[in-house]
């Protein structure tokens, strides 16, 4: 079996997993991991905002958590103040999460690395301090809440997110579609662009592509995927608070990226897993859980820098190329070692 | 573009001045490079060569001057603007995508010279393209490394990977600079004979530190000396002329 035939047996066994969740789990007589596995679905989403940006364009943000809030006010709002109902609900929080990647992104995407990092962190600060101030409309820390609207009403049948079962499943169709346009973006030209700006953006540059242009695309996918993030977090909770705008919780998001792989499609989603699922486990009986969670990062930083996925990845390679006969490794070593390539490029007078 | 004949100028600069500080690394220069030429551009270090290239493919703005390639004005444009009106180049130390393969890389700098940015169609579903970068790939000669990492490549081969990305834009004008630089002699005959090639459809201004390699392929050499034009003429009349032999060996050491 080839890599790709294992990745793709992976995938569809993970999916049947998810599908069975709300069916097996209670039989185990443990319906209070319906939710959790829900809420990985979620966060992941934010996690996957994270990866877009740091695996896919080069650019590690710090403030994902602003559009995430965006995204859970949206939904929040639009349902309390006009009425809507769940999709209508999610629309709003995706498209006020990317306005406002539009507008931070129009600043933030012209500076790199730690510069980035510091103004997102910044930007996403100057919204939390805003929306924990105007309590009137956001309720500040308290925030506000609102009753489950129906995913469908048709004739008689009424479909709400009150029933553990339908919000499972609601939550993992929306989720679903996210990964889904996410892989198909990643491998579009499109995604091209992208992979050529986080490789190199000087030739990037100079083979015709507008960088900036580039980057500022994936901040504002970047924020839809945070804002669906969020405006499912809306509703899965049924309020939004601002205390979730806290970089804190880009932190952590920037944290279940790394450890599940940045660069990858679905590696955020088991690192979401995993540390959420820890988590759950460790903090009933230990308060100061979040030692291990920084322990487990460094170290997965240190063995294993591509994540979870990486490892995985490599240990595809490892069964594939022991179980097939003879198969060369795709790429050859470099011919010359004296003759490395140089690291970075950098611009020298001559 | 091509059939205006001997006397159409490939590139033309004017007065192109830009100041670093106190120091002012390109100085007024001013010349006009006709087409069908291999022009060449030497000067010790710190003479401005590299700086001037910076100018021409927009990374560095100048303070004053104008660029026209072909006749057409390119002064004050982006890097990537300038890239889609038919100016490539190359750096000196060799630029390329190194996480993707051979393949990605020279894909990626087709699609972006076709200004293709769908989000949704796979990238590798687009068949012209594909083709495309085939044949780019067999012009330099890496179609054995098709789906090798750039990373894993030679010195050499990566030089040459970086001229497939340079020629995906079909450039009117491609700027090499240091094409050999670091290499052994192996690999550089291999990128001579490949630019000699190159040479015969696109104007090529390279920018050399290797004599040897200067004065075999130069149709025409300009000689740069503190960010000002020093000499210029054919390989016979630079390596005759004093005033060079004194900038390469007589003058004192310059200061950057």
């Amino acid at each position: 079996m080839t890599t790709v035939g294992i990745s793709r047996a992976a995938l569809v066994l993970l999916l049947t997993a998810l599908i069975a969740v709300p069916m097996v789990l209670p039989k185990l007589g443990s319906s209070f991991w319906i939710d959790i596995v829900a809420e990985i679905l979620i966060w992941s989403l934010l996690a996957a905002s994270v990866n877009l940006l740091l695996g896919y364009v080069g650019l590690l943000s710090f403030g994902q958590a602003l559009y995430f809030g965006v995204g859970m006010y949206g939904a929040a709002l639009s349902v309390i103040h006009w009425g809507a109902g769940f999709w209508g609900g999610l629309a709003i929080g995706i498209i006020a999460a990317m306005a406002m990647a539009a507008i931070a992104g129009s600043v933030a995407v012209r500076l790199t690395w730690h510069y980035f990092a510091i103004i997102t962190v910044v930007f996403s600060l100057i919204l939390y301090f805003a929306a924990m101030s105007s309590k009137p409309l956001t309720g500040g820390d308290d925030g506000i809440s609102f009753s489950a609207p129906n995913v469908l009403a048709f004739g008689n049948t009424r479909l709400s997110l009150a029933d553990q079962s339908v919000q499972y499943y609601t939550i993992l169709l929306v989720v679903a579609l996210c990964y889904l346009l996410f892989s198909l973006v990643v491998r579009s030209p499109l995604g091209v662009r992208f992979m050529a700006v986080r490789e190199n953006d000087r030739r990037a540059a100079l083979v015709g592509i507008n960088v900036y242009l580039t980057r500022y695309t994936a901040f504002v996918l970047a924020g839809a995927l945070a804002g669906a993030s969020g405006a499912l977090f809306a509703f899965f909770g049924r309020y939004a608070s601002a205390s979730y705008m806290f970089y804190h919780v880009s932190g952590e998001a920037v944290v279940w990226a790394i450890v599940g792989g940045a660069g990858s499609l679905l590696g955020p989603l088991f690192g979401t897993g995993l540390l959420i699922v820890f988590r759950e486990i460790i903090s009933t009986f230990w308060e100061h859980y979040l030692f291990a969670v920084g322990a487990i990062t460094v170290l997965v930083v240190m063995f294993a820098p591509r994540g979870l996925a990486g490892a995985w990845n490599d240990l595809l390679q490892l069964v594939t190329r022991s179980g097939a006969s003879a198969s060369a490794p795709t790429s050859s070593p470099a011919t010359d070692p004296g003759l490395a390539k140089p690291a970075a490029d950098t611009t020298s007078g001559g | 573009m091509r059939d205006g004949g001997e006397n159409v100028v490939a590139l033309s600069v004017e007065g192109l001045t830009r100041r670093f500080g106190g120091l002012v690394a390109v100085d007024g220069v001013s010349f006009d490079l006709p087409t069908r030429r291999l022009n060449a551009i030497i000067g010790p270090n710190g003479a401005g060569k590299t700086t001037l290239f910076n100018l021409i493919s927009g990374e560095i703005r100048a303070d004053a001057g104008r660029v026209r390639v072909h006749g057409q004005d390119i002064s004050g444009l982006k890097p990537h603007q300038i890239v889609r009106r038919g100016v490539s180049r190359t750096l000196q130390i060799k630029s390329v995508f190194s996480g993707l393969t051979v393949a990605e890389n020279v894909r990626t700098a087709v699609m972006a010279h076709e200004g293709l940015a769908s989000p949704f169609r796979p990238a590798a579903s687009y068949g012209a393209v594909n083709r495309r970068v085939e044949e780019l790939v067999a012009q330099v000669g890496l179609t054995p490394h098709l789906d090798t990492r750039a990373s894993a490549l030679s010195y050499g081969d990566i030089a040459l990977l970086e001229i497939a990305l340079a020629l995906a834009n079909e450039p009117k004008l491609l700027l090499l600079d240091e094409p050999v630089c670091g290499m052994g002699p192996q690999e550089t005959e291999q990128t001579v004979l490949k630019i000699r090639e190159i040479a015969k459809t696109v104007d090529v201004v390279l920018i050399e530190h290797d004599m040897e390699v200067v004065f075999a392929i130069a149709d025409e050499i300009i000689v740069m000396a503190q960010g000002a034009i020093l000499a210029r003429g054919t390989p016979a009349e630079i390596s005759s002329s004093p005033e060079v032999q004194e900038a390469y060996l007589g003058a004192p050491e310059e200061e950057d």
